[in-house]
C-alpha cells in the first residue's frame, strides 16, 4: 500500500531532477555552440514549458487527430476507418444531436447573461461602496466552492421540496403551477443548470469586471461631464469602451469554460441523456464504451467549435472592443 | 470602433443631481445598498443551506416548507459519513497529489515566466502565442492519447499522471500571470545583482520570486484550488477505491446513496469537509488572489 505513494514520489523526483538537469545541460550546450549568453539562458529558461507543449500538447493533438480516423478500444491497435467517425456522427448517432445541442445552448445563454449581471453588479458596487472589501469577498466565494460541492448543493436545492421551489412558492401560487422538480423534469435541466452556472460565475466574473472599473482614468469622466454628457451617456461612452478589453477577457474565458463544462454532471441526475454535455458524452464513449477513435472525432468537433466561437469573438472585437494604446484616427 | 471622440454633448445640462437633490440621492443610495445586499443574500443563502443540511437528521431533509435550522443539530452526521468510505485515505492522497502538483507547477510556470519575461531569444513571441493558445485547446481532445501514453508507461491506476505531468508547465494562465508580474519589476534590481556576480538561478530564487510573492501566492490558491478540486485526472486514471482523492470519494458516495435515499445531509457534510481548506485558504489570501486573479483581465 505504501509503495504506492513511494512509486509516484520516485516518478516525481526523477521527472523534476532530469528536468533541471536538462535545463542546465541546455544552457551549456548552447553556450558550446557559441550562441549568445542571454538567448541560451532563455531557452534554458523556457525549457520545461518547450518539453511540455511537445509531449503533452502537440504529441496528443496529432495523435488524436490520427485516432479520429480510426476504430480503437485501445486493446487492439487502431485500424484506419476513414471519414467514418465523422460520418457516423452526423448521421447515424441518436445521442450526437441532443448533446451538442444542450452543450451549445448552455454556453450561448450562460455566458452573456453572466456577463451582463456581472457588469451590472460590478457597477452598482464602483459608485463608492461602503466596505467594499467585505462585498467583493462575499460575491466571490461561489467560484472558491469546489465545482462538486456546487452541484451537490444545487441538486439540493433544487428537489421539488429545496428552497428554490419555497422562495419560488408566492409567485408558483400566482400562476397556479405545480413546484417544478428542475433537475428531475427533462424540459427544465437546461434552466436548472444555467441558473446554477450563474450562481456559479457571476461572482468572479464581477470581480475582474470591478477591477476593470476602478482602472478607468477619473480625468475621462470630467472631460465628459464638461462635455454636459449624462449619467447613461457617460456610462455608454466612456464606461464601457474603457471596459471592452476586461468584457472581452471574460467572454472569451467564460465561452471556453462552459463548452467544456464536465464535472458537475457527475453529481447531478438528469433523466435520460437530456443532461448530457459535450466533454462528458466524449468521456463516456471513450472509456466507458472503449470508442477511442469515435471519441477523438468527438473531441475534434468538440475544438472546431470553440475555435469557431474564439474567432467569432475576435473577429467581432473590432467593432466593440476598444483599446486605449491603439491610434484611432 | 467605439471610441470616446464619438460622446455626444447633451443638449441639456443636467444639473449634479446628488448635491442638488438630498432626498433622492438618498433613496438611490439606500436602493443601491438594498440591491447589494440582496445580491449577497443570493450568494450566501446556498452556503448557509449547505451548511444546516450538513448537521440536520435525515426526518429533516426533505421537509416543505423547508427547515432552516437542524433542530436538534447532529454533528454526527460527518461522523457517520466520514467512516462510511475510507475518507481519511481520501483526504490522504488529495494532500499528496495537490503537495506534488502545486510544489512542480509554481516552480515551472514562475521559471518559464522569468525566461519569457527577462531574456530576449529568436521566436519568444512567437513561442509566448503559442503557450496562450495553448489555453484553448480543450483538455478532452489529449485525453486520449495522454490515457494510452500513461498505459505504455504502465502508470494507470497511480498518482503519477496528477503529479509528475506538472513538471510541464500546466497552466499556461500561471506563466501568464507571473510574467505580467515580472514585467512590472524594474530592470535595475537585477542589473545591480548582475555586477554582485549573481548567477541565473541566483536572481531568480533570490530576488525575482521574492518580487513577485503577491501573484505567487494568487497562483498558489489557485493551483491549490485546481489540484485539490481536479476531478478528470483521478476519474480516468484511478480505479482502486482507495487511491481516490475526496472528490473521487464524493461522487462514489453520491452514486452509490443515490440506489437508495438520497442521504443530502451526508453529502453536504463531506462536501463541507472539502470546500473548508479552499475557503479558508481563500480568506488568508484573499487580498492577493483577487489581485492576482483581475490583472489577467485588466492589464491582458
Amino acid at each position: 500500500m505504501l509503495s504506492w505513494y513511494t512509486l509516484t514520489l520516485v516518478d516525481y523526483v526523477v521527472v523534476g531532477t532530469v528536468m533541471i538537469l536538462s535545463m542546465i545541460g541546455l544552457n551549456w550546450v548552447l553556450r558550446r555552440l557559441g550562441v549568445h549568453r542571454e538567448t541560451a539562458t532563455g531557452y534554458s529558461l523556457i525549457l520545461p514549458w518547450i518539453l511540455g507543449f511537445l509531449i503533452w500538447n502537440l504529441g496528443p493533438f496529432a495523435a488524436s487527430l490520427y485516432l479520429s480516423f480510426t476504430e480503437y478500444n485501445i486493446l487492439q491497435p487502431p485500424t484506419f476507418v476513414g471519414f467514418d467517425n465523422y460520418v457516423e456522427m452526423f448521421t447515424d448517432d441518436r445521442n450526437f444531436w441532443p448533446v451538442l445541442r444542450f452543450t451549445l445552448l448552455f454556453a450561448v445563454i450562460n455566458v452573456p447573461l453572466g456577463l451582463v449581471g456581472a457588469l451590472l453588479t460590478a457597477t452598482l458596487l464602483n459608485q463608492n461602496v461602503r466596505g467594499l472589501g467585505a462585498w467583493r469577498t462575499i460575491y466571490y466565494l461561489p467560484a472558491v466552492l469546489p465545482a462538486a460541492a456546487t452541484a451537490l448543493l444545487w441538486r439540493l436545492m433544487f428537489t421539488s421540496n429545496g428552497i428554490i421551489n419555497f422562495f419560488l412558492g408566492p409567485l408558483l401560487d400566482l400562476i397556479n403551477q405545480p413546484r417544478p422538480s428542475w433537475f428531475s423534469d427533462r424540459d427544465l435541466v437546461l434552466p436548472s443548470y444555467i441558473i446554477m452556472g450563474l450562481w456559479g460565475v457571476f461572482g468572479a466574473n464581477t470581480v475582474i469586471l470591478l477591477a476593470g472599473l476602478k482602472g478607468i482614468p477619473r480625468d475621462l469622466y470630467d472631460a465628459a461631464t464638461v462635455d454636459g454628457a449624462g449619467a447613461l451617456n457617460k456610462y455608454l461612452n466612456v464606461t464601457i469602451p474603457m471596459l471592452s478589453p476586461t468584457l472581452f477577457y471574460v467572454l472569451i474565458t467564460g465561452m471556453i469554460a462552459s463548452l467544456q463544462t464536465f464535472t458537475v454532471a457527475f453529481f447531478i441526475d438528469t433523466p435520460g441523456r437530456s443532461g448530457t454535455f459535450m466533454n462528458v458524452f466524449i468521456y463516456q464513449e471513450a472509456f466507458e464504451h472503449s470508442k477511442m477513435g469515435y471519441a477523438s472525432a468527438l473531441g475534434w468537433v468538440m475544438l472546431l467549435i470553440l475555435l469557431l466561437f474564439t474567432l467569432l469573438v475576435f473577429k467581432s472585437s473590432p467593432a466593440w472592443v476598444h483599446y486605449e494604446g491603439e491610434k484611432t484616427n | 470602433m467605439a471610441t470616446i471622440e464619438q460622446t455626444q454633448p447633451l443638449a441639456t445640462v443636467v444639473p449634479d443631481s446628488e448635491r442638488s437633490r438630498p432626498f433622492g440621492a438618498w433613496l438611490g443610495r439606500g436602493l443601491m445598498y438594498g440591491l447589494i445586499v440582496l445580491g449577497a443574500a443570493v450568494v450566501l443563502i446556498p452556503f448557509f443551506w449547505m451548511l444546516a443540511t450538513s448537521f440536520k437528521p435525515e426526518a429533516q431533509l426533505f421537509v416543505y416548507p423547508p427547515q432552516w435550522l437542524p433542530d436538534p443539530p447532529r454533528p454526527a452526521n460527518y461522523r457517520e459519513a466520514w467512516g462510511a468510505l475510507p475518507f481519511g485515505r481520501f483526504l490522504f492522497n488529495t494532500v499528496f497529489m495537490t503537495v506534488l502538483a502545486m510544489v512542480a507547477e509554481l516552480f515551472t510556470a514562475s521559471i518559464v515566466a522569468y525566461g519569457f519575461a527577462r531574456y530576449r531569444f529568436p521566436l519568444r513571441n512567437t513561442l509566448f502565442v503559442v503557450l496562450l493558445s495553448t489555453m484553448m485547446l480543450p483538455g478532452i481532445l489529449t485525453l486520449i492519447p495522454k490515457f494510452v501514453m500513461w498505459r505504455e508507461l504502465d502508470r494507470i491506476d497511480t498518482f503519477t499522471p496528477m503529479t509528475v505531468a506538472a513538471w510541464f508547465v500546466w497552466g499556461p494562465s500561471f506563466v501568464f500571470l507571473l510574467r505580467q508580474f515580472f514585467l512590472t519589476i524594474p530592470r535595475e534590481i537585477e542589473e545591480a545583482a548582475v555586477l554582485d556576480g549573481a548567477n541565473t538561478f541566483q536572481i531568480y530564487w533570490q530576488i525575482m520570486l521574492p518580487l513577485v510573492k503577491p501573484a505567487l501566492l494568487a497562483i498558489g490558491v489557485l493551483s491549490f484550488q485546481a489540484n485539490w478540486n481536479n476531478f478528470e485526472g483521478p476519474l480516468i486514471y484511478l480505479s482502486t477505491m482507495e487511491k481516490f482523492p475526496m472528490v473521487l470519494g464524493l461522487q462514489f458516495f453520491s452514486e452509490t446513496l443515490s440506489q437508495e435515499a438520497p442521504k443530502m445531509h451526508y453529502m453536504m457534510a463531506m462536501a463541507t469537509l472539502m470546500a473548508t481548506p479552499i475557503l479558508v485558504l481563500f480568506f488568508l489570501a484573499q487580498r492577493y488572489f483577487i489581485e492576482g486573479l483581475t490583472v489577467g483581465g485588466v492589464k491582458g
